[in-house]
């Protein structure tokens, strides 16, 4: 066995390669001597049909070399190069010694359709499929520049997914495409299947519960972060592009705050901040005043409050804990199921929840008001890996709470706090702009200032192009 | 992959520190909603031997249950030892955090009110914000009383005296005010008045503080001409009687009050000062019943002036009242400091200076508007 004989590609060798591959297709032309080897379901029909099927019909076998030497076919000398090829969606054509690949790769997947995560009012409603290409497409359709650039990586030693990183020059800081690019080559893995799994791998503190990494399935919010100096990275088979560096109160914005008149966004997004507050503290709250601080309730709620704990025979802590963790079920559920059994699960929640747990002396009320309004609130963040690890740190707080009461939530709040700044994505603060503190950037962050004000591009891209648009007085 | 080890090794460092945290816990510092006798009214009263005599209002939170409230009563030697003997009587851990009101009674009051306002201060589980009221007659009586269709007699006095205090017609005291004034130098504390007429609890008037103990009262009636000279309002109205017109009263009803306090000291001699407040009123007439037709700029002008002298007269009998108790309610005491050096004023017993003080009281009244009917 000598590495020449093996390195030259012949259809004996080839089809010795895709042994037992039930789905290679091979078929012969005698009267041509041409044979031609693929995988019929990546290899769009039409195109078979149009670029070989119909010429080798027409020509008699001297006038295939003529053909061959249209741009499309490439002559490839290297075996390993024909089953890479044939494996991406090429048709392969052997003549005689000579071996061609025809990339004919045809889309698998269903068309582009709305966005299921992540959904808005007004404004584009189309979402990234799994096929990559599609979703460039996308992208491309919206950003009708050259400066649009698009680096090309393989990640994963079998599945050989093709990642690509979009940024545009000029725009975009290179130290970060550089950098992004780094930590995608240094994967070392068998397989990814989706964005959110290479985020866990190229983020920058992997153990966190926080996403350090935005991402969305919706080609315009790609797109308002290219325009504003993140990169994006799009993974083949996967609807969800990453988008980087990101910042925490990026998680809180929704596509839909620019679409809708200023001061609404602005009141969407303060609510969202409310909701973040409400989300972490609320049931919490609960736990501290009905089980340290009495004093805390207001004379009017003083009777509510303890005739609904009358009954109940657990602590608060444990109580809260009980409902929270029935919520999560319910909600897990319901992810899970169908739509048509998740319906089911509502309203089987729903009373069990709102009606027998109450009855049953289980629960007090005014908790489930709480453990409610918490989940609803936590439902508010736009970006569901927000929102799933906000639920999560709310069940620390809780027990903190139970510890130590209003102490305890105090302590979980400045814990969360120190973590958040102790974060970075793609090595610049998680925190901006609070720390450092950017007051310029806080009109698109905190509130949704009129465009005319909407002037510099947000100061984490570090962006040596920063002005966004000019004023015309 | 540094700082990750550093991650993963606080992670374990929690997950080992946690566990024995919750099994230790705090439980001697629960304070579990459902398990507590809330106390929300307390009242104190003089028993006999210079003991107390405590009676606490706690409200029975078992929605099955027809009493809404139970009351613990005991006589003691202070106000801690009562609560201790309380938990005694009732499977309630009694606490006073959820203290809305503390009812004196007149005998306590006479006596002096300084050592249980401050043991009152002292818990930090009270609130500065607990209502200082004075019973006239026996506070644990009232309490203990049942005004129909009010099921906690506790709260009907404590939303009768909120209500009323939004109006001004009585001061609002609370621990905090009491206190500061009983610690101020140059003002005496005050408090409203409750008494008990059958069926209703009533409003008496405030009771006027000499240091800590009770010395006068001004009837309910008169409540906001003294508010208006005690202090800025921005709320009240007052009912008038300017005399006989025509063979019946004329009564001016002046409401929506607005009024600006000042005071102005003049020194005459040694330990001799002339005071003047001057009580700058604004308001709408929603009554008249004289027989002046309103819309005239003349009459109104006139009618301005006879309200004044109203108050005036008023405040003027008041002001010579307190002088003769010796009750610096006013906060005279206050702006004569103010105008003197510290060294003056300490060298100065104010308590001697105070009945010999001259106290002008002016007021000078704007009718906002007259009503819309003519």
């Amino acid at each position: 066995m000598e590495p020449d004989t093996q390195n030259i590609p012949t259809l004996r060798h080839i089809l010795n390669e895709f042994d037992q591959c039930a789905d290679l297709s091979h078929r012969r032309f005698p009267e041509l001597s041409a044979d031609i080897v693929y995988f019929p379901h990546t290899v769009d029909n039409n195109l078979l049909i149009q670029e070989i099927l119909r010429p080798f019909d027409r020509l008699q076998a001297d006038g295939l070399d003529k053909l061959f030497l249209q741009s499309q076919f490439v002559e490839t000398r290297e075996s390993k190069a024909v089953v890479v090829g044939i494996l991406e969606g090429c048709v392969a054509v052997f003549h005689g010694e000579a071996v061609y690949l025809l990339d004919a790769y045809g889309q698998e997947g269903r068309s582009v359709q709305q966005s299921e995560t992540e959904t808005v009012i007004a404004g584009p409603h189309d979402a990234f499929v799994e096929s990559a290409p599609t979703n460039l497409s996308l992208i491309r359709r919206r950003i009708k520049s050259s400066h649009l650039k698009i680096i090309q990586c393989e990640i994963g030693e079998i599945s050989k997914t093709t990642v690509y990183i979009l940024y545009i020059k000029d725009i975009a800081n290179l130290k970060y495409v550089r950098d992004l690019q780094n930590r995608i080559n240094r994967i070392e893995t068998d397989a990814i299947n989706d964005g959110g799994t290479l985020t866990q791998f190229i983020e920058d503190m992997p153990n966190s519960v926080f996403p350090q990494f935005l991402t969305t399935e919706r080609p315009d919010v790609a797109v308002s972060k290219l325009a504003a100096g993140r990169i994006i990275t799009i993974v083949d088979n996967s609807p969800t592009a990453i988008s980087a560096p990101s910042s925490f109160f990026e998680f809180f914005s929704s596509p839909d705050d620019y679409y809708q008149r200023w001061a609404l966004g602005t009141g969407l997004r303060l609510l969202r901040f409310l909701a973040l507050v409400i989300t972490i503290s609320f049931t919490a709250m609960y736990v501290s005043v009905t089980t340290f601080h009495y004093e805390m309730i207001p004379e009017a709620l003083l009777r509510t409050l303890a005739e609904s704990r009358n009954r109940v025979p657990f602590p608060p802590v444990y109580e809260a804990l009980l409902m929270e963790i029935m919520i999560e079920l319910l909600r897990e559920a319901g992810a899970r199921l169908p739509t048509k059994i998740g319906q089911t699960i509502g309203i089987v929640g729903g009373i069990v929840i709102g009606q027998a747990a109450v009855q049953a002396g289980l629960t007090s009320n005014v908790l489930i008001i709480a453990v409610a309004s918490s989940a609803i609130a936590s439902f508010v963040i736009p970006s569901y890996m927000m929102s799933a690890s906000i639920r999560l740190i709310r069940f620390g707080i809780i027990i903190l709470t139970g510890i130590w009461g209003n102490i305890g939530l105090v302590m979980g709040i400045a814990l969360i706090v120190i973590h958040l700044s102790n974060l970075t994505s793609l090595g610049s603060s998680y925190l901006t702009p609070i720390a450092p503190m950017k007051t310029g950037d806080w009109k698109d962050v905190f509130i949704r200032a009129p465009f005319s004000k909407l002037n510099s591009r947000p100061s984490q891209s570090k962006t040596m192009n920063s002005i966004r648009q000019k004023n015309k007085k | 992959m540094h700082r990750q080890n550093y991650c993963m090794a606080r992670l374990f460092l929690i997950l080992l520190l946690l566990p024995p945290l919750l099994l230790t816990g705090c439980k001697s510092d629960e304070r579990i909603l459902e398990k507590l006798g809330l106390v929300q009214t307390a009242s104190y009263d003089l028993a006999e031997n210079n003991r107390i005599k405590v009676t606490s209002c706690v409200p029975v939170i078992d929605p099955n249950s027809s009493v809404r409230r139970e009351l613990l009563s005991t006589v003691s030697d202070s106000i801690k030892e009562a609560g201790i003997m309380f938990s005694r009587q009732t499977d309630l851990t009694v606490v006073s955090g959820q203290l809305r009101d503390a009812l004196f009674g007149l005998k306590l009051a006479k006596a002096g009110l300084g050592d249980y306002i401050d043991t009152l201060l002292r818990d930090p589980s009270i609130a500065l914000g607990v209502k200082v009221t004075i019973i006239n007659g026996d506070a644990g009586e009232i309490l203990a009383k049942e005004y129909k269709p009010h099921t906690d007699t506790g709260r009907y006095i404590n939303h009768l005296l909120e209500k009323e205090a939004a109006g001004n017609s009585i001061p609002n005291t609370t621990l905090y005010e009491f206190s500061r004034d009983y610690n101020d130098d140059g003002i005496d504390p005050v408090a409203p008045i409750v008494r008990d007429s059958g069926d209703k609890a009533v409003i008496d008037g405030i009771a006027l503080f000499q240091e800590d103990r009770y010395r006068m009262k001004i009837p309910a009636q008169d409540g906001i001409f003294f508010g208006l000279f005690r202090d800025d309002l921005r709320q009240g109205e007052v009912a008038l009687h300017l005399g006989e017109e025509a063979g019946r009263p004329a009564v001016v009803m002046f409401s929506s009050l607005l009024n600006s306090r000042k005071v102005k000291v003049h020194r005459l001699g040694a330990d001799r000062f002339k005071v003047e407040l001057l009580a700058n009123i604004q308001g709408s007439v929603l009554e008249y019943t004289g027989h002046h037709s309103l819309n005239k700029a003349g009459i109104r002008q006139q009618l301005e002036r006879d309200i004044a002298d109203v108050i005036m007269a008023k405040a003027k009998e008041m002001v010579l009242q307190m002088q003769q108790h010796n009750v610096d309610s006013l906060g005279i005491g206050i702006q004569v400091r103010n105008s003197l050096s510290y060294k003056e004023w300490n060298q100065m017993n104010w308590r001697e200076v105070y009945p010999q003080v001259e106290i002008a009281c002016k007021a000078k009244v704007t009718i906002k508007d007259y009503g819309k009917y003519m």
